[in-house]
C-alpha cells in the first residue's frame, strides 16, 4: 500500500542533489555555493539513510554538514570575494531562518516526545554494529593509518597559515 | 517496490558530473574545493548503495566510505591551507592568477 513512498522519497531526493550541486556550480555570491553544498550534503546523507546505512548517515552530517562546510565557510571568510558588498547571507534575513529552523525544531520535538517511553529505541543497531565490526576487527591497522593521516593533516595545516614570528 | 541499484548509480554518476564541472569551469580556488567534496560524496553514494545491495560484500564499502571521509577531512583542511598561504602571498584567490610555477 505504501510501496510508492520509497520511489517517491528517492525522486525528491534526486531533485534536491542535482538542483543543490547545479547551484554551488552556477551560484554567482560564493556563501551562497557553500550553503548549498550544505544542502547537497544533507539531501545526501538522507539517501544514505534511504539505503539502510544509518549510521553512514549520521557521520556524514556531523563530518560534511558540520566540519567540512564550516571550515568552507571559513576560508570564504578569510579570503576576499567579489568586490561587490554584501552582507552575511542570514544576517539581514532572519525571519527567513527563523522559518526555516522553526519546523525542523518542532519536528525534533515532536519525535522526541513520540519515543519518550521506549528506553531501548534503537536496539536493533541497524549497521553500526556490522560497521564497527569491520572497521575495527578487518580494518584496525588502516584505521590506525587513517588517525595518523589527520594528525599530519591538522599538523601541516596549522604549519601552513602560521605567521612567521621573526 | 524498491528503487534499483542503478538509479542511485546514477544519481551518483550525475553528481560526481557536476563536482567535475565545477571543478574544470570554476575559477574560484574555494569554489573548486567543494566541487572536489561533491565529487567525494558522490563516491561515497555509490560505495554505499553497491554496499548495500550486495549483501555478500557485507559492510566493505561502508568501511571505505568512512576512510573517505578522513581523507576528505584531511583534505579540505590542508586544501584551505594552502589557498589562506597563497592569499598572504599574493592577494588573489582566482587559480588562473596564481602562476608563480609555471615555467
Amino acid at each position: 500500500m505504501f510501496d510508492f513512498i520509497e520511489p517517491a522519497v528517492f525522486a525528491l531526493l534526486t531533485i534536491a542533489i542535482v538542483a543543490g550541486g547545479a547551484g554551488v556550480v552556477l551560484a554567482n555570491r560564493i556563501t551562497t555555493s557553500a550553503l548549498l553544498m550544505a544542502f547537497t550534503f544533507l539531501n545526501v546523507a538522507a539517501m544514505f539513510v534511504l539505503l539502510g546505512a544509518e549510521t553512514i548517515a549520521m557521520f556524514q552530517v556531523l563530518i560534511y554538514v558540520g566540519a567540512i562546510t564550516v571550515l568552507i565557510l571559513y576560508g570564504v571568510m578569510f579570503t576576499p570575494q567579489s568586490p561587490r558588498p554584501y552582507g552575511l547571507f542570514f544576517q539581514t534575513q532572519k525571519w527567513w531562518a527563523a522559518a526555516f529552523v522553526a519546523p525542523i525544531a518542532i519536528f525534533v520535538a515532536l519525535v522526541a516526545f513520540a519515543f519518550r517511553d521506549s528506553a531501548s529505541a534503537g536496539a536493533k543497531g541497524g549497521d553500526l554494529v556490522p560497521l564497527a565490526t569491520s572497521v575495527f576487527r578487518d580494518f584496525a591497522f588502516p584505521f590506525e593509518v587513517a588517525s595518523v593521516l589527520l594528525l599530519a593533516a591538522m599538523v601541516g595545516a596549522i604549519v601552513l597559515v602560521k605567521r612567521d614570528e621573526d | 517496490m524498491t528503487v534499483p541499484l542503478g538509479a542511485f548509480v546514477a544519481v551518483s554518476a550525475v553528481l560526481f558530473f557536476i563536482g567535475t564541472a565545477g571543478v574544470l569551469v570554476r575559477r574560484n580556488a574555494v569554489v573548486i574545493l567543494m566541487c572536489v567534496e561533491l565529487m567525494l560524496n558522490a563516491a561515497n553514494l555509490a560505495l554505499v548503495a553497491f554496499s548495500r545491495r550486495f549483501a555478500s560484500i557485507d559492510e566493505r564499502g561502508s568501511v571505505f566510505v568512512i576512510f573517505i571521509f578522513v581523507v576528505a577531512a584531511a583534505e579540505v583542511a590542508v586544501g584551505l591551507a594552502i589557498v589562506l598561504s597563497a592569499y598572504r602571498n599574493r592577494p588573489t584567490v582566482d587559480v588562473d592568477e596564481i602562476r608563480q610555477l609555471r615555467g
